[in-house]
């Protein structure tokens, strides 16, 4: 298959200035230059499905913007769908798709069906084309209830579904996820991991998900990226990432006291039932969550086998 | 364009919707078209001069259909410019200013029609026939209308001051004073002095809201001709402006990011 996005020593760098609350800046300013992106490369075929992940201020949403034709990058070269994003802003829009878990692409006060009858219109679509898609959208979101409400009256949850309606109305090719299930509860998030992936497989949109929730690589893409410090640390498989770095879960129990328990497990040596089992034999559990290692962790041991 | 005409479809369906807002602009016309109705036959008794109330009531009655009918698109660009929205926008096959001007233009239209369709009985019944011709009544209120627009236009420039400035809220105040006053908003510029005239004669305020709603007292074509060609003329200054503004927020984004 071939590549819909190919990056080439991508670089993106900020010009911060560094007395900007002093008397002195207001005259002098003094900058300095902050490297948001390192010379990143990688490709991505059509129809894959990739999480870009890493902690806080990696460079996930800069390389994000610069694909989507938001921001200019300093140096290096990107090509997005045959076009170079930054300077085919207006053709390449009819090709992607973007969703920003922390901002909305949707009208404040306007009923859902309203923003999106005007998204369809932005997007030129036409008026039978856009009812079938928007039909078959709304149907597999399962978002009817929800069309006749504004935007301000809906739960976090049920508005980043909407988003994501809203963003595949014109079929985009390429789907951009920046922190898609940020802030959502584990219910929510779930729902919303299964409506990505299940879209994608079914049209065979190409995915870039970001987020620094390993649990959104794992349940959604099957090729992970890491960056950190602006520096790709780690491409691969997801497969290949679980084999070597997510095979350590954390079991916390919560006893009937109150009193807190966590336990960490390799899963390549003990099933998280047997661990499970263990616990609720030796405690009076009243609680018990499983989590994955934080990304911080997972960066840490990339490095110290480096 | 249909993209626009749809959004503005939108945008005026949505605020017919806001019955809260329209209300209370018309309780708001209505207190200040009695009040200075009042006023009027007061000074009218007192001087020589009759039908003073008929003039300028329907005077005051366009020009707070202008004043009441401003959308504050200012406070929205500096929502969308300070918080970064803007740059969400410019991966979109639309304009993003022209966006939210067109929607501006929407929940103006809708105010603007509903002063007019409830302000114009009030008055007739407060002064009688009104002091021009029916048939000016349509060139007279599209006049003001396009007015309204123009009002949009300069309303969106002092938005695009977010780029430079931490708060415009003194800035936008600043300028609904000076169209109260300069442009003269609640009593014409003909009975200010002089002196006050040949000032305000140089700001856009004049333009924007004398000159247009002097028609309903003074309707002459030549009166019509110049309103049209000073409020080309500011359009003109003031999209000079925004436009270097855009230019200066999009190159902005495009190296921060929003």
């Amino acid at each position: 298959m071939s590549n819909i996005i190919e990056v080439n020593q991508l670089t993106k760098k900020f010009k911060i200035q560094k007395n900007a609350s002093s008397l002195r800046g207001l005259f002098k300013p003094e900058y300095k230059n902050v490297t948001a992106v390192d010379k990143i490369s990688f490709n991505i075929k059509k129809g894959e499905r990739v999480a870009f992940i890493g902690p806080n201020g990696a460079g996930k949403s800069t390389t994000l913007k610069m694909l989507s034709s938001i921001l200019y990058p300093t140096s290096g070269t990107a090509i997005v769908n045959n076009l170079v994003p930054w300077e085919n802003r207006h053709q390449l829009a009819y090709h992607i798709g973007t969703v920003f878990g922390q901002r909305s692409q949707l009208w404040y006060n306007l009923p859902i069906q309203d923003s999106f009858a005007l998204i369809g219109k932005i997007y030129n679509s036409e008026n039978i084309s856009f009812k079938r898609r928007l039909s078959k959208l709304v149907n597999l979101f399962e978002i009817r209830d929800l069309l006749s409400h504004p935007t301000r009256s809906l739960s976090l949850g049920q508005r980043m579904r909407c988003e994501i309606v809203a963003s595949l109305l014109h079929k985009p090719q390429l789907l951009f996820l920046d922190e898609p299930t940020i802030g959502l509860d584990v219910t929510a998030k779930e729902i919303i991991r299964n409506l990505i992936k299940k879209q994608a497989l079914e049209e065979e949109t190409t995915l870039l998900l970001t987020s620094h929730d390993t649990d959104d690589m794992e349940k959604v893409c099957e090729r992970v990226i890491i960056i950190n410090k602006g520096k790709i640390i780690f491409n691969d498989s997801i497969t290949s990432l679980r084999d070597s770095y997510l095979n350590k879960k954390y079991i916390e129990v919560t006893t009937d006291s109150g009193e807190k328990f966590r336990k960490e497990i390799n899963t390549k040596k003990t099933s998280a039932k047997k661990a499970i089992d263990e616990l609720v034999q030796k405690y009076h559990v009243t609680d018990l969550t499983i989590e994955n290692p934080p990304m911080e962790e997972i960066i840490k041991e990339i490095y110290s086998r480096d | 364009m249909t993209k626009y005409w749809h959004l503005f479809l939108i945008s005026f369906k949505h605020s017919w919707s806001n019955k809260a807002n329209l209300s209370g602009q018309l309780v708001f016309l209505f207190i200040l078209l009695f009040i200075y109705n009042r006023l009027w036959v007061v000074i009218a008794a007192d001087s020589s001069t009759s039908n003073l109330n008929q003039t300028f009531i329907w005077y005051l009655l366009f020009a707070e259909m202008i004043i009441l009918s401003n959308p504050k698109i200012d406070r929205v660009l500096f929502d969308d410019i300070r918080s970064g929205t803007m740059a969400y926008y410019i991966n979109k096959p639309i304009s993003f200013f022209f966006m939210r001007y067109i929607e501006a233009v929407g929940n103006m239209s809708v105010s603007f029609l509903i002063l007019g369709g409830f302000g114009t009985p009030i008055t007739i019944l407060f002064t009688g026939h009104p002091p021009f011709e029916w048939w000016q009544f349509p060139i007279i209120f599209t006049m003001c209308y396009i007015s309204s627009c123009i009002n949009i236009i300069m309303y969106t420039a002092v938005g695009m001051c977010s780029l430079w400035l931490a708060s415009i809220r003194t800035l936008a105040m600043a300028i609904e004073r000076l169209a109260f006053t300069l442009g003269g908003a609640i009593f014409p510029l003909s009975i200010y002095p002089e002196w006050f005239i040949n000032i305000a004669q140089w700001t856009p305020f004049y333009s924007f809201y004398y000159l247009t709603v002097k028609l309903v007292y003074d309707f002459s074509f030549a009166n019509l001709f110049q309103a049209i060609c000073l409020n080309t003329f500011w359009i003109l200054l003031i999209g000079f402006f925004i436009n270097i503004a855009y230019h200066k927020l999009t190159k902005r984004i495009n190296v921060y990011g929003g």
